[in-house]
């Protein structure tokens, strides 16, 4: 069987940047209290949702950025003991919280700035429970943690939380390694790009503009 | 007066007249402050990371700058040990075991600084379990660790040599090695930086060779400071001429390095790309005080290593202590430059996690510097040092590091 490359497209023109992808992804991943593994960001003010410019002449758009799943990443050269490392069947990027020794090198390898988070104590949950899916791995104080683009959720056969719940259908996952894919058709009917192409690294997440 | 003649008298007379209490309560003191810092690493550790001023945006910190500085100040003295050793030139009036010694005691707190930032000290044994050979990381605690045991014999050789025992060409074998690995050390430790394209300020060729120019200033630097005190002290003697030729060493190594960061800036703001704003951020921007410092620091430091009458002791050592300063405000531009820039800005959720000052926004955490360290990183550095001071006490106080007639 040949390898895939599984990834994610994000349909910006579709985008209306509502987070709800960030939430999901939050909850299912019983993300920690200050730990987001997936962002909207707004490319335009100071602040999230505020456009730029002076009125009348404003702008605004949204970009959700995670962990790219790059082809080439940068994370995984740089890990001393192999923690964070590219899954070879499926192209995932993973971390191993068990194995990570806390050098923080990949978050500073990483071009995609703010992707990986580090648990700078021990993890604390909001309402005082772990929510989520029973199967996602302990939160663990002093690693690096990261989008795990669901593996929990894939070893089921099901797509990530965030593909599922985007109310404005926004987002797109598959093998683009095979050409019958919908991301496959995606990025040879529509414009698209990648975060950072000057960096090399290749990202298995594109974004229709 | 002859280099023999001289060693022989700092054989005999100043051995009374150094050591004793003085040398005592500072071992004490020294010893408090390493336990002190101890009991901080394992208040750091279970009180975690977030006490620190790093946060997902500005990772590393204090400690890694320290790590930086401290891999630098180690090459001085085992380069002006084995340098002349290796190529069979005059020496510098037999300084090189107390070089040497100095040396030791700085690789050993790089390492130390490495570990305290480690946010799971109990998992470095999987370094060794399950090393990718391919991190810059991994290349430089296995140089690291070389350089330290390879630091470790030489001094031993050189005892050895100089009590009768080993020959000199084994001596001379052992500097050669010493010597590459301590380019090497320098040039791996830059690599952990300039070979991340995420960071334009880290990603060039020159950081390399940069580290080395910048570690043989400070290097060259801190001996200077260690001998001139320790004549003082009347630890040992030693001639003026050898201290002259050590502080016009130190000038070239200076301007070398100050080349080096013309060179680079250059290289950056002529296209007026974004490398314009790496540029203004060191000049101008929130780094422009430590910039401003290395520069001036380390042209003061040249022109006193050059004019002859200003040559004289207390000016030498302002001298090395500004180059000393400087480099370490290099480190600092080095490591907070890094992540002052960063290569996707939107404005985004913003938690206690993402800068050390998220009460604002992201353009308001980068308008200052977006990394300013907390009390217990000082306080952690202050502990690291207080090992650094312990080991160089006991070093003086239990190993012969005195020049004898077979010193170089």
């Amino acid at each position: 069987m040949a390898t895939q490359r599984l990834g994610m497209i994000v349909d910006t023109k579709r985008c209306v940047g509502c987070s709800t992808c960030a939430m999901m992804c939050k909850s299912e991943n019983n993300e920690p209290e200050g730990i987001w593994w997936n962002r909207v960001l707004t490319i335009g003010g100071e602040h999230l949702t505020t456009p730029s410019g002076t009125y009348p002449n404003l702008t605004m758009e949204n970009l959700t950025v995670s962990c790219q799943h790059c082809n080439n990443p940068a994370c995984v050269k740089v890990c001393p003991v192999g923690a964070t490392y590219k899954d070879e069947e499926t192209g995932v990027v993973r971390q191993d919280y068990d194995k990570c020794i806390g050098c923080r090198m990949c978050m500073s390898a990483c071009p995609y700035t703010g992707v990986r988070s580090f648990n700078w104590e021990e993890p604390k949950y909001p309402i005082g429970i772990d929510t989520g899916d029973a199967d996602v791995p302990k939160h663990q104080k002093h690693v690096v943690e990261k989008c795990t683009m669901c593996w929990h959720r894939l070893a089921k056969g099901l797509q990530p939380a965030c593909i599922e719940v985007c109310p404005g259908r926004a987002r797109h996952f598959g093998d683009f390694n095979d050409p019958d894919s919908e991301v496959s058709r995606l990025i040879r009917e529509r414009e698209h790009m990648q975060l950072l192409p000057e960096m090399g690294t290749n990202p298995s997440v594109y974004y229709l503009v | 007066m002859s280099e023999t003649t001289q060693a022989a008298q700092a054989a005999k007379a100043p051995a009374a007249k150094f050591g004793g209490k003085g040398l005592n309560v500072g071992i004490v003191v020294a010893a408090i402050v390493t336990i002190a810092g101890l009991v901080l690493w394992g208040v750091q550790l279970s009180g975690g990371f977030v006490q620190t001023g790093m946060r997902n945006l500005d990772s590393w910190g204090l400690y890694i700058t320290m790590f930086m500085f401290l891999v630098g100040l180690s090459a001085g003295g085992l380069i002006i040990s084995s340098v002349p050793r290796a190529f069979g030139m005059k020496g510098f009036g037999g300084i090189s075991k107390i070089a040497v010694w100095t040396s030791i005691c700085c690789t050993v707190l790089a390492i130390g600084f490495v570990v305290v930032d480690l946010g799971q000290p109990l998992r470095l044994w999987e370094l060794f379990a399950y090393s990718n050979l391919g991190s810059p990381l991994m290349w430089d605690i296995i140089v690291l660790a070389v350089y330290l045991i390879l630091s470790i014999v030489y001094l031993w050789a050189t005892l050895r040599f100089e009590g009768g025992k080993g020959s000199e060409k084994a001596l001379r074998v052992i500097s050669v090695i010493a010597l590459v690995t301590a380019v090497l050390v320098h040039s791996v430790t830059a690599w952990i930086f300039g070979l991340q394209q995420a960071h334009e300020l880290w990603h060039t060729a020159l950081l390399a060779p940069w580290f080395v120019s910048s570690a043989l200033v400070c290097g060259v630097a801190l001996v200077l400071v260690v001998i001139i005190a320790l004549r003082r002290a009347g630890y040992m003697e030693l001639a003026q001429e050898n201290v002259v030729k050590m502080v016009k060493m130190l000038g070239a190594f200076v301007c070398i390095d100050l080349y080096f960061f013309a060179c680079d800036l250059l290289t950056s703001a002529f296209p007026g790309g974004s490398g314009t704003g790496v540029v203004n951020m060191l000049v101008a921007g929130p780094l422009a005080p430590f910039f401003w410092v290395e520069v001036i620091g380390c042209a003061i430091t040249a022109v006193i290593a050059f004019v002859p009458k200003l040559r004289t002791n207390p000016l030498i050592v302002v001298g090395s202590l500004l180059a000393i300063v400087g480099i370490f405000c290099k480190r600092v531009q080095l490591l907070v430059g890094g992540f002052q820039i960063p290569n996707i800005d939107y404005a985004g959720v913003m938690t206690p996690y993402t800068v050390t000052d998220a009460t604002g926004s992201l353009t308001n955490a980068y308008r200052g510097m977006v990394y300013w360290p907390q009390p217990i990183e000082f306080s952690i550095v202050l502990g690291v040092f207080g090992l650094g001071a312990l080991l160089l006490l006991l070093g003086f106080k239990y190993l012969s590091l005195r020049p004898t007639e077979k010193s170089h």
